[in-house]
């Protein structure tokens, strides 16, 4: 045990005063909150300034209802769209001249209402030669709607005021219930699964591998003999697998404080990137925290012997590439499942996924983040966990005892299969 | 008193090779043995069964008395022959490490640490990364930290090669000044003379057999005086005694012949008299150890 000591803490030590530690803690939440203040400034920069369009109405009649409908204002309070021409039954070559006039950026885009519009037979279009303006579908729909429906209202003889009070909608807020109460629902729940799930996805690929170049530097370097005259090589192995664990709890640990500190400030920062804007708010309860760390553990751990034993089988970096891509791989698979975890946490499917091992240190906490579910599938989730961890440790430290001294050619599935049985 | 080492009857196979075959050997306390065969006889697969990386299929290994464990590796001190540190670690805290490893505690690690930096004349190279060592010096780290916890045995697979001479002479007075202080050291070579100017007992193992061993003294001696050394001025035709002698190694003047077994080394004095050579040196002595090397392993290749 006291052997078990040393070798934690020389990986430890020396990793945490690597220049790789320091890039790391600082460079994801610099690179995190740079993504983030990129969503900011580009989703205010849509606004901004109004919106130069040609309006062709090849239904008729609506051009002066389009019009007044076009009337969503920017935050300065200007409006947004500035209608340069309208018009009412074209020629049929118009829409070139319009296209052209979009290219060369004399026109921002042009709106056409085709005929089938009035019966609802056909949808409006707008072009525009930048797709991401996809936030202009709300306003724009609405104003042709607005207008389309004004026109038909008149051709049954109604006045438009009094029918749109009868119609009024009714607005809808969405209130999440968690344990510790209701809160108003913006969509913060699923940006933080979004976040912490990214989070894990990215430490436990990034530290896995760490695992992995570690041990091939001890093999690469010859020290790997001497450190087995003096110590069992399940002892190396835990060593090294929990020496990293310790960093990647520490890098946490920072990343926690950095984020609690920009949860606290983080809107005034964004309001400095552009006035009026603002952060999305990450909300990090402490109970998703302190599963997130759980989850993580339980999924370094079996990723992270994986990793090793792969390791141990190689002689160099290259030759490790090919074979740890399946492991990789599973990792990637929980990312890819994101959606089916956020489309609807309690679905069979989602349930059954995140009990899986391998899956489960990233899918359940992505349906804690979003829907905390019963106990008993957390407990049990993790409880598998740890017994494929448990079995996989058990292969791993066999692959490695025997990996760590076979230089050369990489070993093929067969030898490696035959180490297994070696005593 | 125990043996150092005892192995008995000691089998290790790899898949289709066996490393080592049957091999049974003892190793008293205190001794100065040379573990001597050619590439490949399983030399360092038997330096790793008895510090306990590789474990054997069958025989039983013993060290000072005491079966393998986990406390037998920290009796011993070793230096593989392929060299290794972490190379972007500083020499100091290397050291410290690895005697940690051996469990000495840190502090005291350090002061040792220091001390043998400093005899080993890398004093001022403590703090520096292993990386910015020359291959000597790290050589010479690496001996440092197989001596660190002052082990009772010492095993040193090859570790002279890669030294200039001056440390290689530094090396070898540490090596029998520890056995001096009653450190048994066992050394792997293929490098005969070494073995013959500082072992006392030797085993040669070739195909993973014990094909010679015993007191380095008493072998020599059980192959008499066979080698006749002459140094001389003149012609060399005298040298053509096919029943006398069966084999001339000529190095310039001096020639080292080896006599046959029934030979009468008078009978060259005579011949070479005979002919007006002049005779500056005239000496029967054992066979260099490289010879009865280069005989033992033919003859079990044969």
């Amino acid at each position: 045990m006291r052997k078990l000591r040393i070798i934690i803490k020389r990986e430890y030590l020396t990793r945490v005063h690597s220049k790789m530690f320091l890039w790391t803690t600082i460079g994801l939440p610099l690179v995190s909150v740079g993504l983030l203040g990129f969503v900011v400034f580009t989703s205010t920069l849509r606004v901004t300034h109004a919106l130069r369009i040609a309006v062709v109405d090849r239904a008729g009649g609506l051009g002066a209802g389009l019009d007044r409908n076009l009337d969503e204002k920017l935050p300065s309070g200007q409006p947004m769209f500035d209608v340069v021409e309208t018009l009412e039954s074209p020629p049929g070559g118009v829409e070139a001249r319009l296209r052209q006039e979009v290219e060369s950026g004399r026109l921002n885009g042009y709106l056409v209402v085709p005929k089938g519009a009035l019966s609802g037979r056909q949808a409006a279009e707008f072009h525009t030669r930048n797709s991401g303006l996809l936030m202009l579908a709300g306003p724009l729909s609405r104003a042709v709607s607005n207008a389309v429906i004004a026109e038909r209202l008149q051709a049954q003889g109604l006045k438009v005021n009094d029918v749109q009070d009868v119609v009024q909608r009714v607005g809808l807020k969405m209130i999440k219930i968690t344990r510790t109460g209701e809160r108003v629902e913006r969509g913060q729940t699923i940006f933080t699964a979004g976040i912490v799930g990214m989070v894990l996805y990215i430490t436990l690929i990034a530290y896995g591998m760490a695992t992995m170049r570690s041990v091939i530097e001890e093999k690469s370097t010859r020290i790997m003999e001497i450190l087995i005259a003096s110590v069992r090589s399940s002892h190396l192995l835990a060593g090294k697998i929990l020496g990293v664990a310790g960093v990647a709890l520490t890098q946490y640990l920072i990343w926690t404080v950095v984020g609690a500190l920009l949860a606290a400030y983080g809107g005034a920062m964004a309001g400095l990137v552009r006035p009026g804007a603002s952060l999305p708010t990450l909300r990090l309860p402490v109970e998703l925290l302190i599963y997130a760390v759980v989850f993580f553990l339980a999924g370094y751990l079996l990723y992270a012997s994986l990793y090793a034993a792969i390791g141990s089988m190689v002689s160099s970096e290259q030759d490790a590439q090919q074979i740890q891509l399946p492991v990789t791989l599973m990792i990637v698979i929980s990312l890819l499942l994101f959606k089916v975890i956020l489309r609807s946490p309690n679905s069979p499917l989602a349930v059954t996924l995140s009990l899986i091992p391998f899956l489960s240190p990233i899918l359940m906490v992505l349906r804690i983040a979003v829907q905390t579910p019963p106990f008993w599938q957390i407990a049990l989730s993790l409880g598998l966990s740890l017994a494929a961890t448990f079995g996989v440790v058990l292969v791993s430290a066999r692959i490695y005892r025997v990996g760590v001294l076979m230089y050369g050619k990489r070993p093929s599935l067969i030898e490696v299969f035959r180490w297994l049985r070696y005593t | 008193m125990a043996d150092a080492v005892l192995l008995d009857h000691v089998t290790k196979r790899y898949d289709s090779l066996v490393a080592v075959h049957d091999l049974s050997l003892s190793i008293h306390q205190g001794a100065l043995f040379g573990l001597l065969g050619p590439n490949g006889a399983g030399k360092t697969t038997t330096l790793r069964m008895m510090m306990r990386i590789l474990v054997p299929d069958e025989g039983r290994i013993e060290i000072l008395g005491q079966p393998l464990s986990e406390r037998s590796q920290d009796l011993m001190g070793y230096l593989p022959e392929e060299r290794g540190l972490y190379p972007r670690m500083e020499v100091l805290k290397v050291l410290v490490f690895l005697g940690a490893l051996k469990g000495l505690a840190e502090s005291e690690a350090e002061r040792r640490a220091r001390e043998w930096l400093d005899r080993l004349g890398l004093a001022e190279w403590a703090g520096r990364k292993v990386d910015d060592l020359s291959k000597g010096m790290q050589q010479k780290v690496q001996f440092a930290a197989a001596v660190l916890h002052q082990p009772p045995l010492l095993i040193l697979d090859e570790p002279f090669t890669g030294l200039d001479p001056i440390n290689a002479a530094l090396l070898k007075d540490i090596m029998l000044e520890l056995r001096a202080r009653g450190a048994t050291l066992i050394l792997s070579t293929h490098r005969m003379e070494q073995v013959e100017m500082m072992c006392d007992s030797i085993c040669l193992i070739d195909k993973g057999r014990n094909v010679l061993s015993g007191e380095l003294r008493a072998i020599k001696r059980a192959y008499g005086k066979n080698i006749l050394r002459i140094e001389y001025q003149g012609e060399d035709g005298f040298l053509t005694m096919p029943a006398q002698i069966e084999k001339v190694s000529h190095y310039g003047e001096v020639a080292e012949i080896k006599l046959r077994p029934q030979a009468d080394p008078q009978e060259i004095l005579r011949a070479a008299v005979a002919r007006g050579v002049r005779i500056t040196r005239f000496e029967l002595m054992e066979p260099p150890l490289n010879e009865i090397f280069i005989e033992k392993v033919s003859a079990s290749d044969a």
